[in-house]
């Protein structure tokens, strides 16, 4: 940003002997608000939709000179326009259409009718990066007046931390034993060691045993008393 | 940083998801309707057969183009507004459409096909007069501009100026009328009044004067609307005075004098107050102008004449006459309207005459010898409140048998459009006067039949419990029915293919919905035509025109009796105050049927400073409205005995204020017993420094709920809740960027007590603001800067409240704390309104009319002075977004999506049945309606609501527990057999 930004500073330099900065001196004494009774300016340019004719959207837009009604513009059906009668001082035009969108640009006449571009920059108001003039108005595309609802997917879904945090346990569990040949025995002793490891006091009962134990117990009542009596044992190992 | 951009992005995610729309509710519960304005000047397209096309030029500095199958329109064209942007003429020939505007400041040129420029040209200035096109050997090449100095003629395929030549003599001649024959001379008329009349002649190829005659006419004093020009050049005058007509032929070589025909030997009555009109008609401008003409002789009574060789011969009068109205059968017709229209070779005069009170019939007359043309007979219905026929437009088409068809678009007084086709089939109506919407309200539905009787239950007196019990269950019993005869119904619009569903609204079947979401909309437009539009499609249901409004007259329109108060009517009233005078006019009507209101209207004979709707009832239950006179002299209305004593022991607690912003002058006034009044306070703010230009207090129908604002540390910051305060908004009288400036003051309105003054140095309006709550939000344009600025003022009453029960602006000792901030706005913007809500729960929004039409909803919380620079983690706490300078526009925002309003003069908001849902209207050119939810749907199942996930995933866990059940039970069994 800062090269770009030199460089266009530069642009003015260069013409600072010229007109232009001299009529830059008269834009902060020339009022807007007041009219001058001077001549009056035409700002001409071109606005352009890639890809779109003119014909199919230029009834619908309009050339604003300082968003105010006091200069219009309408474009031409080959997407030119201009803006009749305007006093000098510096101005934002906009080209205002529903269906396109396209930046402002200010433009800045000198009380002689010297004319150039710039960019708009509301904070740093007297920054200059020029701009062609008479003006290229490029449309960024049709604007986003709408956003999207949230659809519900499976990705999403699956995507969700919580349930990766459930499946992935879950597919470790299946899947692992499957993997390691558990028919093998000395691969069954090592098992066993390290289940020993992770699990240091045998006393201690299974927590999966015990749970599907538990569950079983509620899901059925009738044959349970062999269940209450394994329970019943449990406990009193405890 | 990065930490604080991606809270920031976070919390722009949330703001964004409140205030946006999705695609697929786009035109679901909004709508749009467009208009042009009263129409000055209309054309049909007639290069083809089948061509539907109708161009427009209308008062409001629009040109379009309508469909007149339907009455749409295919494109519109809107200039600027004022006379800068007065459509001064406009021309139609073949494609292109000609427009002088600005008093002759531009001259464009149309494509009317697609709406777009062809070229534009800018004239030189001076005062326009007249326009018209030049053609040769057929064919129309040029377009002539007539101004009060010179006379300049242009190229109709680019614009370019072929010559321009300075009228001679212009400071004493006045140049009215430009002539051409296809001939190849341009003729120029002009008068000097009670003298002569001069014709200069140019050629058209350099603009080199040709001839220059002047012909005496002591009893002249303008060629409009009194001549024309007829048959090879002949000018036709009516006199007034000496009851004649004059003819003098153009074209001739030797100097002559007008020839006088007295209308006495044409066989003609002649009414007292004769003002003479005469239309002429010249198909086309490369050619003379037909030798028939109508001349206008009273209201309703034309002659059609014929300027022959030597004479002139009337072809047939058009005169209602007692005669003809007793004796059936003797043909005659009262011609209301008249007009010409051409088709191919066939010119014929068609002629509009009122039937009786409510019908008006159209007939064609062949030009030529005045026969009526057989089966050409147009007969329509019009409605008797509104406005009578103004102007007349026809379109005439040769039909396959060599007969003349055609369609008549009539205006009306009241600007609505009526297009009627053969035989009396009236196709569209537009209703123009809604391009000016001055105000409006919106009122509630009424309550349906069984709803009002279930209503009406609990307000009589008990008939004993059994009778009660019984009602009861009969009322409940009714319900259920209708609810079932409700689901019934919504059972077979589901079986119909959704475009069928649309169910129409009309004023039988209005009922208020259960959110109360439909609500009548009362527009009053300027030119005094009252309109009554359901809220839900934009149906129009009743209309009323009002006929002694005169132009530029200021309306209120006040709500004095809601829909609540069953089975008294709502009612509304309206008040119009003319703009000469001073004096008004009081409407009082149902909002609901638009019918006038038996109640008997004061009547005032001195001019009215302000009127004050109370919250004080009288039996009836309608508001009390106050009118104040010139002399402080107060009247209410309604007036009864009761209200009247109401007031006076109310009296000592009824403050009201005045401005004056030629004096500058503001005064607050309290309300004696004997309805006098006596001044407590003034305000004088120097006109000389700086000027009063707008006035506002608060809404009175807003509710606050939350009374402070809990901070990061916990403690509260209590919002300073004053009903009372005005924010008065003055501009510099100094122009000058450098030294003018904004001032906001804040006053008490009962003891006038200043309680902020805020300057905003080096800007200038226009000023648009919101008061709401405890706060104002004003924008202006900053000239050091060349932008626009928001700025936002806030006030507290501290940490404490000083009395938290009821607020009394007489014991305040504390002066609030104000806390005030900026912002750049990157656009200009064309009005300011905020959202409300039923008890103001739901967060605010600013809506923010921009010039491009669209209208975006800016949160409230950019708007916020607490907004720190650096963000703290107390800050953080309160959800405060870090200051940024310049405030974000992002297209999401528009309510409105491409639905652009344009002109925007008005957005009115009003609270729904739903606490998260407002209703928008904006109205300008266009009217729009919406619903806005600030804080998202909280209260209602968002319309993308899933009830089928929902449902499947509760079917399959359902579906998965048995199935689990059984494999449950089936492994047990399997473990106890082991």
């Amino acid at each position: 940003m800062l090269p770009r930004s030199t460089t266009s500073l530069f642009c003015v330099l260069f013409q600072a002997l010229s007109a232009v900065s001299q009529g830059l001196g008269e834009f902060e004494t020339v009022s807007v608000g007041a009219p001058v009774n001077g001549d009056r300016f035409r700002i001409e340019g071109r606005a352009v939709v890639t890809d779109i004719k003119p014909h199919d959207w230029v009834s619908t837009a309009r050339v604003l000179v300082e968003g105010e009604e006091d200069h219009v513009g309408f474009l031409k059906t080959d997407g030119s326009f201009a803006v009749n009668d305007v006093p000098s001082g510096s101005y934002v035009v906009e080209i205002v259409s529903p269906a396109y969108k396209f930046e402002p640009v200010r433009v800045d006449i000198t009380s002689k009718g010297k004319m150039r571009a710039r960019m708009v920059n509301f904070i740093k108001t007297s920054e200059v990066v020029r701009l062609p003039y008479p003006l290229q108005m490029r449309s960024s595309g049709p604007p986003n007046y709408f956003i999207k609802r949230e659809t519900w997917g499976w990705t999403d879904f699956l995507m969700n931390p919580m349930v990766m945090m459930m499946v992935l346990p879950l597919l470790i569990i299946v899947l692992l034993p499957k993997v390691v040949n558990t028919s093998d025995p000395e691969m069954r002793r090592e098992m066993e060691q390290s289940m020993n490891m992770l699990n240091p006091n045998p006393e201690l009962p299974d927590v999966s045993e015990f749970m599907t134990k538990l569950f079983s117990t509620k899901g059925s009542g009738k044959s349970g008393s062999s269940i209450k009596a394994g329970k019943s044992g449990q406990l009193k190992r405890r | 940083m990065a930490a604080m951009v991606n809270w920031l992005v976070f919390l722009f995610g949330l703001v964004c998801l409140s205030a946006a729309v999705f695609e697929d509710q786009a035109g679901k519960f909004d709508w749009r309707q467009q208009y042009v304005g009263k129409v000055q000047s209309a054309y049909f397209d007639s290069q083809t057969q089948a061509s539907k096309k109708l161009l427009v030029a209308t008062e409001q500095n629009v040109i379009a183009s309508l469909n007149s199958r339907n009455g749409d329109i295919i494109w519109r064209q809107v200039d600027k507004t004022g006379p800068e942007g007065h459509i001064d003429t406009f021309l139609v020939h073949g494609q292109d459409a000609i427009a002088v505007s600005g008093n002759g400041r531009l001259l464009r040129s149309w494509e009317t096909t697609i709406g777009g420029l062809n070229w534009e040209t800018l004239l030189d200035t001076g005062s326009f007069q007249s326009a018209g096109f030049v053609g040769v050997q057929d064919s129309v090449k040029y377009v002539a501009i007539l101004k009060k100095t010179a006379i300049s003629l242009h190229y109709l395929s680019n614009g370019h100026q072929k010559w321009v030549e300075n009228l001679p003599d212009s400071e004493t001649v006045q140049y009215e009328v430009v002539y051409s024959g296809g001939s190849g001379l341009v003729s120029v008329l002009g008068v000097v009044p009670h003298s002569h009349l001069t014709i200069t002649t140019y050629n058209l190829e350099d603009g080199e004067i040709m001839k220059q005659v002047s012909v005496e006419a002591l009893w002249l004093e303008s060629l409009k609307p009194g001549c024309a020009v007829v048959r090879d050049g002949v000018l036709v005058c009516a006199d007034p005075a000496s009851r004649s007509l004059y003819t003098l032929k153009l074209e001739e070589e030797h100097e002559q004098e007008m020839r006088q025909v007295l209308l006495q030997s044409l066989d003609v009555e002649l009414s007292d107050g004769f003002q003479p009109h005469v239309l002429a008609t010249q198909p086309n401008p490369a050619r003379h102008p037909n030798a028939e003409f109508f001349l206008q002789l009273g209201p309703d009574h034309h002659i059609l004449l014929q300027l022959g060789d030597d004479a002139i011969a009337p072809l047939r009068d058009f005169q209602q006459n007692e005669k003809a109205l007793r004796n059936v059968e003797m043909e005659s017709w009262g011609a209301l309207l008249v007009s010409f229209a051409t088709t191919g070779e066939k010119t014929v005069a068609v002629v509009m005459s009122p039937k009786n009170e409510t019908a008006y019939s159209i007939n064609l007359f062949s030009a030529d010898s005045g026969r009526r043309l057989l089966e050409t007979t147009t007969t329509f219905n019009h409605d008797p409140n509104g406005g009578k026929p103004e102007r007349l437009y026809v379109h005439a088409f040769l039909k396959k048998d060599d007969s003349v068809g055609y369609r008549v678009l009539v205006q009306t007084e009241d600007h609505a459009l009526i297009f009627v086709q053969q035989p009396g089939r009236v196709l569209w109506i537009r209703e123009e006067a809604l391009a000016e919407v001055v105000t409006m309200e919106m009122v509630d539905l009424p309550l349906t039949g069984t709803q009002a009787e279930l209503e009406g239950e609990f307000g009589k007196k008990a008939d004993g419990l059994l009778g009660m019990v019984l009602k009861r269950l009969s009322s409940q019993l009714i319900l259920l029915q209708s609810w079932m005869a409700h689901l019934w119904k919504m059972f077979c619009d589901a079986r119909q293919p959704r475009s069928l569903v649309r169910n129409e609204v009309t004023i039988e079947t209005l009922a208020r919905d259960e959110f109360n979401l439909q609500k009548m909309m009362v527009m009053v437009t300027a030119s005094g035509k009252l309109f009554g539009i359901e809220s839900s499609f934009g149906t129009i249901l009743w209309k009323h025109f009002l006929q002694k409004v005169q132009p530029g007259s200021s309306f209120k329109l006040v709500v004095q009796r809601t829909t609540a108060h069953f089975p008294h009517p709502p009612q509304c009233t309206l008040i119009i105050k003319d703009k000469d005078t001073g004096l008004i006019t009081v409407h009082v009507f149902n909002p609901i049927f638009g019918k006038r209101s038996h109640i008997t209207p004061p009547s005032l004979g001195r001019p009215i400073l302000q009127s004050l709707l109370l919250p004080l009832m009288d039996q009836d239950y309608a508001k009390v409205l106050l009118l104040i006179d010139n002399e402080y002299k107060v009247t209410a209305f309604p007036s009864t005995k009761r209200v009247l004593q109401q007031l006076q022991e109310m009296a000592s607690s009824v403050f009201f204020y005045l401005v004056d912003s030629d004096q500058g002058k503001l005064s607050g006034f309290r309300l004696r017993r004997d309805l006098t009044t006596e001044l407590i306070w003034e305000v004088v703010i120097p006109t000389e420094v700086q000027r009063i230009v707008a006035v506002k207090g608060k809404r009175a129908n807003e509710h606050v709920h939350s009374q402070g604002r809990v901070m990061g540390d916990r403690s509260v910051l209590y919002k300073y809740l004053n009903p009372n305060l005005l924010a008065v908004v003055t501009e510099s009288s100094d122009f000058h960027p450098e030294r003018s400036f904004v001032g906001m003051y804040l006053i008490d309105g009962v003891t006038g007590r200043i309680i902020h003054e805020a300057v905003q140095r080096k800007a200038r309006g226009p000023v648009y603001f919101v008061h709401s709550e405890n706060w104002v939000v004003y924008q202006y344009w900053n000239t050091k800067s060349r932008r626009n600025e928001f700025s936002v003022l806030e006030l507290y009453e501290g940490t404490e409240q000083y009395n938290s029960t009821a607020f009394s602006s007489l014991d305040r000792p504390l002066t609030p704390q104000v806390l005030q901030q900026s912002y750049i706005f990157p656009s200009a913007i064309s009005q300011l309104e905020a959202t409300i809500t039923e008890k103001g729960i739901t967060s605010r929004h600013l809506l923010v009319g921009l010039p491009s039409g669209a209208i975006l909803s800016l949160p409230k919380m950019f708007l916020d002075p607490r907004r720190p620079e650096v963000p703290s983690e107390q800050s953080r706490e309160e959800n405060l977004i870090p200051y940024a300078p310049e405030m974000p526009i992002r297209s999401e925002w528009f309510i409105n999506y491409n639905q652009t309003v344009s002109r925007a003069k008005g957005i009115y908001t009003a609270p729904s049945g739903l606490e998260s849902t407002c209703l928008v209207v904006a109205y300008g050119l266009d009217i729009y309606q919406t619903r806005v939810y600030p804080s998202k749907q909280f209260d209602v199942l968002n319309d993308d609501y899933d009830y089928m996930l929902i449902s499947s995933v509760l079917f399959g866990l359902v579906f998965a527990t048995m199935i689990s059940k059984r494999l449950a039970q089936v492994k047990l069994l399997n473990r106890a057999w082991r």
